[in-house]
């Protein structure tokens, strides 16, 4: 009896996935328990073990593809036994891509577009018309993609029996990729796959300039070996330039993971919708430092965590945050929502890139207990097996460089998030006192905030009374 | 209804009989010779060759359509061809006496009475009566082809014959030529400058559009009677009898002003050949074994009903003088059961399987064509060899007249490749005149002095002041802005008349005509039976004839009593006459509401998709007014839709108020009643008001903006405005009172898609009423289209609506299952 295997649902809002990689080819042996594919969501990677034991008998996506959650995405079986019978649910990639730009959530509220789900719900010939294979869109949203240059296929249908109407288009033009007309018309004629994420023209257009270099970052990619002799061609075509040729193919091109994908979106969408700036600051660590020896020294006789420096600021911020609601807030279009408690956002540096894993209700939690919540988050982030829900509803976020050296940076922020606090590396500093210089250890902070939330001096004041916090850390503590 | 007509009880309830008068049955007894006293040798002989160039005429298209040829000259000839062969002596005696100011109107079977008519008229008038005449039709078209074609070239009326004879020929071979630029053909030739009205192809058509035409000549004082010209199956028709009671209404004795006072000045003639096509009317079909006695039945004067001999040329000439005379004495109308046979079939597909070769043979027997002449030649009033020359002649006329007929290159048919809108462009009219006439209007007091007018002068002309209604009793309604603009009329042209079940002294069952009964005599504004076919032929006739008239149907629901009148007459006959006539009619109908299935249907759609009739259905007292008052500046028939939902709106949208002046409003034209953005609603009639409350819930629950268009008219209909709206807003919903199924607004829909297809962010949806019964008032609200229809169908079809919980179920599996229901 061949089993069915489905894209599993991982996160609660998530709707696809896309397969990173196939462990096992069509026809290979596989054990319950190993791992079958790895897949991709938008915020992180997951092994998909096999659930019994038999044949791959049939895999009904390939890598990369984006597969709708509980799709059946391969067959498992006795070898030779016939599935033809076997109804399945196969979706289409090329309709499932339609879904994707806007299912990328920037951590905003959430997008007016109902979800998939909820289509199919109210209109159960959904499923039907996509599996009949035609995309339904009126006309007139079929014109205003045409000219805003937006590839339809990249929406998701909200009019009537899942067709495309022309707030779809809208949405997409909001959100997605949008084409020049003369890019369009190139992108169209071409088999290539989008991987420009950005555009170069105007409002952020995908100019034909930019297919170009996405069409030659595939070329390059599916012709590495090819690479070096291209030389000719690209003399050819550019005679009248003397040097560029050679200098061009000096480098390798990596195509971006989709966590990258997500975090390079991010951070534009972060400059380019908030009015971010940043404070520098530093304070007196002499305590925390000593308080750190301590811990180091009797801290796991009272059973607690290896508490670091770092843990140290993020239960300073919990605990001063809430002084400053302006900084614990979300800012959607022009409404502040101001939070009863304080989500940490904690930037772990990964392999696969930064990820910011929240934790909860901080402003409850101890000193020890937050210790050992970073710890089990970034873990997690590292091995790619973080629930996506723990990152996302963050509050405010801490970034820490210090580690690495780093003396000042400008921390980008996490819309809708109105700040986020660096944390920076000791130096020493002289400074004055009774006539003589000394020195102290001094901490770097580093406060980017979004002006259209917070003014300058309320956030120093945050900085302020953040500092004072640190350098009265035991007092701190007795609270 | 009238106060001044006291129904006595004690009358009504005592004993007695009807008696009743002899009818004469073919009386006349008069010999040859004793009338040689009343006709010259020339006269006898011309009422011979009228007869015979009639049989000529009708053996050519007899031998046409059965041989294709004619004279050896092949010609094929598919159109009808029924024939009146062997009634040429009562189509001659009918016409003798008749000049052109006589009106008659036939029936499919009348080539005979035509020609007998035009050669009377040609008679009487003078040569340059005559020319006059032959050089203005088609400005001398039909002339240039017979010009110099006579024996005679210079007898004028030598040329007028073969004017005519040309002229119905080319009209029944369709040609350009034909009196109808051959759009008439043979059941529908006429030639009004000689007194010859529309043939009518309806069986008994011709009967209350004679009617209206006698009316017309009693109301305007014109000269001559009017005969209907109708056979013996038409007495089972229903309107035909509408036409001769409405003729003999007692009012024109009874409350009449003096000059006016006398039953209508018509002839209601029945060549009466014994048969409804193949069903005999004498014996089978009918109970009256004798037709005239039906005049007993319509009134005391019996119709002076009298059975006169159509196979003697003399008798029926001799009936037609005493009756005439009857009714320049105002004591119309008349009834004459003129007895004849016709010796061919019914048509030439006839396979005479109803009727026996002795019967056939007994009546060629008598053929006046060989009876007549007997007589002529036996009483030395002609010899053999004249008869024969006038029979010789007859052929050379028709064979003449036949070979220019055929004749493409003389001849030709009107070039709708060359001009493609030919017959589009005949349909309407579309002309503006004031008045119809020009003598002074016939009225009781000043316009000032009328009693509405003057409530109407106290009334808010807007429905809305400072944001708060003005209560219904201040407003100026949708009824007064109807009644403003048609007693505007009323002092404007004096051949406007206006009349309807109830409309006097009731003042229109609505209210509408309140007041016009103290400014106007009863000959411009009276009661008429409760005879829809009447009331609706009888306009058709009167307007045919040059005046203006405002007809009413109390509820649309009665369209079915006048279909013939309104689908194939009052729609048609501008276009078939090729826009020689006018039918400047408006037929004013209210759409019922709260009285159930029989009394509440909106049959806009039905109209609209007759070819000829323009429609329109104003929604609001500017509208109303507006249109009316184009209405009746045109010389076109306008369906005008009323809807008793709403008489008594105020306006509410043209915020300067309703004018009290003059204004019109183009028919055809939509109206943009409130501007939006994100979807537009197109409404008919009153459903306007449900799509403003539509609107208002949309705005202010889930912020769409809606803009809504009023059609106003129906046909003709400008989509430039509502394309316009689509391409802003990519959704439009249209709605309207009428049963979804079949409705007008899916031809909207299906031309809004055409022309808008690349704007549309989904199909056009129409939400019209069920397709069910209208059920009583408290169950209206699932009926007729709501606000929250409107809505629902917005969430399901054309765009979800966040938030938006449907009640009404507009799926397409519902839509599916329905039509599978038919419901």
């Amino acid at each position: 009896m061949a089993t069915l295997v489905k894209m599993p649902k991982i996160g609660l809002s998530d709707e696809s996935a896309i397969i990173a990689k196939w462990h096992k080819k069509k026809g290979e042996q596989v054990k319950a328990g190993e791992v079958l594919f790895t897949i991709e969501t938008d915020k992180s990677t997951f092994d998909v073990e096999a659930e019994v034991d038999g044949t791959l008998l049939d895999v009904f996506f390939n890598e990369g593809d984006e597969v709708p959650v509980l799709t059946d995405v391969g067959v498992i079986g006795s070898e030779g036994e016939d599935i033809s019978s076997i109804t399945i649910a196969r979706g289409k990639p090329e309709s499932q891509a339609a879904t994707q730009r806007l299912q990328i959530p920037e951590d905003s509220i959430e997008l007016e577009v109902p979800s998939k789900e909820k289509i199919e719900k109210a209109y159960p010939d959904l499923a039907e018309a996509e599996e009949s294979g035609i995309i339904k869109i009126s006309p007139r949203a079929r014109n205003l993609a045409e000219r805003a240059g937006v590839d339809f296929r990249f929406t998701s249908p909200t009019g009537p029996e899942g067709r495309i109407i022309e707030r779809d288009i809208l949405a997409l033009i909001e959100k997605g990729p949008v084409f020049t007309p003369a890019a369009k018309e190139e992108y169209q004629k071409s088999d290539m796959d989008l991987q420009v994420s950005e555009g170069t023209g105007l409002g952020g257009r995908i100019t034909t300039g930019d297919l170009q270099k996405n069409s030659e970052e595939q070329k390059v990619e599916k012709e590495a070996s090819m690479a070096a002799k291209g030389l000719e061609k690209q003399e050819t075509a550019q005679k009248s330039v003397i040097e560029a040729p050679q200098q061009a193919l000096q480098y390798k091109e990596v195509k971006f993971t989709n966590i990258r994908k997500v975090i390079a979106r991010n951070m534009m969408n972060s400059l380019s919708t908030t009015a971010q700036l940043t404070h520098h600051a530093t304070f007196d660590a002499t305590e925390i430092l000593a308080y750190r020896e301590k811990i180091k020294a009797t801290g796991k006789k009272y059973g607690l965590e290896n508490i670091t420096l770092n843990d140290m600021v993020l239960y300073a911020v919990s605990k001063t945050l809430l002084n400053h609601p302006d900084l614990n807030a979300h800012l959607v279009g022009e409404t502040m929502m101001v939070f009863e408690n304080v989500h940490l956002g904690v930037a772990i540096d990964t392999e696969r890139g930064l990820m910011v894993p929240t934790i909860f209700n901080a402003n409850l939690k101890s000193l020890n207990e937050i210790s050992r919540e970073v710890k089990e988050l970034a873990e997690q982030c590292r091995k790619g097996s973080i629930n996506p829900d723990y990152l996302k509803g963050g509050t405010f976020t801490v970034t820490n460089l210090g580690p690495l050296d780093v003396e000042h940076f400008t921390p980008i922020l996490n819309p809708p998030q109105t700040g986020i606090l660096g944390i920076c590396s000791i130096t020493y500093k002289p400074r004055r006192v009774n006539g003589q210089y000394e020195y102290y250890p001094a901490m770097g902070l580093s406060l980017t905030f979004d002006h259209r939330a917070v003014d300058g001096a309320p956030a120093a004041r945050f900085l302020k009374d953040l500092k004072t916090n640190l350098e009265n850390f035991s007092l701190l503590l007795a609270r | 209804m009238s106060k001044t007509l006291f129904i006595d009880p004690k009358q009504m309830r005592k004993s007695g009989w009807i008696t009743f008068k002899d009818i004469p049955v073919n009386q006349y007894n008069r010999s040859i010779d004793d009338e040689k006293a009343n006709f010259s040798k020339e006269d006898f002989l011309r009422i011979y060759r009228d007869m015979a160039i009639i049989r000529e005429f009708e053996m050519m298209l007899h031998t046409v359509r059965t041989t294709n040829e004619y004279e050896g000259i092949p010609y094929k000839y598919t159109g009808p061809a029924h024939l009146s062969i062997g009634q040429e002596a009562s189509a001659v005696g009918q016409a003798y006496l008749l000049d052109k100011d006589d009106y008659i109107f036939g029936s499919h079977r009348s080539h005979g009475e035509i020609i007998a008519k035009a050669m009377s008229c040609i008679q009487k008038m003078s040569d340059e009566e005559l020319l006059e005449i032959m050089k203005n039709t088609f400005e001398g078209a039909i002339l240039k082809v017979v010009e110099g074609k006579q024996k005679n070239t210079n007898s004028i009326k030598e040329l007028a014959i073969d004017f005519f004879i040309y002229g119905a020929m080319a009209e029944i071979f369709g040609r350009e030529n034909g009196f109808a630029r051959g759009l008439g053909n043979s059941m529908h030739a006429f030639f009004t400058p000689f007194g010859i009205y529309p043939n009518n192809a309806i069986v008994g058509g011709s009967a209350p559009i004679a009617m209206g035409a006698a009316l017309y000549k009693k109301v305007n004082r014109k000269k001559g009677i009017v005969i209907s010209n109708v056979g013996d199956g038409a007495l089972g028709c229903g309107p035909v009898w509408e036409a001769m009671n409405m003729a003999a209404m007692d009012q024109f004795k009874t409350l009449w002003e003096e000059g006016y006072k006398g039953g209508l000045p018509i002839i209601f003639n029945f060549f009466n050949n014994q048969y409804g096509m193949g069903g005999q009317t004498n014996g089978e079909t009918m109970g009256y074994q004798m037709l005239a006695r039906l005049g007993a039945g319509i009134n005391p004067e019996q119709m002076h009903a009298e059975r006169i001999d159509g196979y003697n040329p003399l008798a029926v000439i001799d009936a037609i003088k005493r009756k005439k005379k009857i009714i320049e004495e105002n004591q119309g109308p008349v009834l004459l059961d003129t007895v004849t046979y016709r010796l061919t079939g019914h048509s030439p597909s006839d396979a005479e399987t109803y009727r026996t070769k002795e019967e056939l043979d007994a009546w060629k027997a008598v053929d006046p064509m060989e009876t007549f002449k007997d007589e002529l030649v036996n009483a030395g009033i002609a010899s053999q060899d004249e008869i024969s020359e006038i029979r010789q002649n007859s052929k050379e006329l028709i064979l003449k007249i036949f070979k220019l007929a055929i004749d493409d290159s003389i001849s030709p048919r009107i070039d709708l490749v060359k001009i493609p809108n030919f017959i589009g462009n005949v349909m309407f009219s579309n002309q503006r005149i004031e008045k119809m006439d020009d003598r002074e209007c016939d009225v009781l007091i000043p316009k000032q002095e009328n009693p509405r007018v003057k409530q109407i002068k106290n009334k808010i002309r807007v429905g809305v002041q400072d944001g708060k209604p003005v209560s219904k009793i201040k407003t100026y309604q949708l009824r007064d802005a109807i009644f403003e603009s048609i007693i505007d009329k009323f002092y404007t042209d004096p051949t406007l008349i206006a009349y309807g079940e109830d409309n006097r002294d009731w003042g229109g069952a609505f209210g509408v005509y309140k007041g016009l009964t103290e400014s106007l005599p009863y000959h411009r504004f009276f009661n008429s039976p409760i005879s829809e076919a009447a009331i609706v032929g009888s306009a058709v006739g009167y307007a045919l004839c040059g005046g203006r008239v405002v007809v009413e149907l109390m509820y649309a629901d009665f369209m079915g009593r006048a279909g013939d009148e309104i689908f194939n007459q009052l729609s048609k006959w501008q276009s078939m006459s090729a826009g020689v006539l006018k039918m400047p009619v408006v037929l004013r109908m209210s759409v019922g509401a709260k009285y159930g299935a029989q009394h509440s249907q909106d049959w806009t759609s039905i109209c609209a998709h007759i070819p000829g009739l323009k429609v329109v259905y104003p929604a609001t007292p500017y509208d109303a007014k507006g249109i009316m008052n184009t209405a009746l500046m045109g010389t076109d028939p306008v369906v005008f839709m009323e809807s008793q939902k709403i008489y008594d709106i105020g306006e509410l949208f043209h915020m300067e108020g309703v004018p009290e002046g003059y204004y019109e409003i183009p028919i055809g034209e939509p109206d943009i009643k409130k501007e939006g953005k994100d979807v537009t609603i197109l409404t008919i009639g009153p459903t306007l008001y449900q799509a403003v409350e539509a609107a208002k819930i949309l705005e202010q629950k889930y912020g769409i903006s809606a803009e809504i268009i009023d059609a106003r008219s129906v046909v003709p209909f400008n989509y430039e405005k509502v394309i316009e709206s689509v391409k802003k807003t990519g959704k439009i919903v249209l709605a309207s009172d009428e049963c979804e199924r079949g409705s007008i607004l899916n031809d909207f829909a299906r031309n809004i898609t055409e022309l808008s297809f690349d704007y549309l962010d989904a199909p056009p949806v129409v939400v019209g009423a069920k397709n069910w019964i209208t059920p009583a008032f408290e169950l209206e609200k699932f009926f007729y289209p709501q606000a929250d229809w409107i809505i629902d169908a917005i969430h399901e079809k054309i765009m979800p609506i966040k938030g938006h919980i449907p009640v009404n179920n507009f799926t397409r599996n519902e839509q599916i299952r329905l039509s599978k229901l038919g419901v």
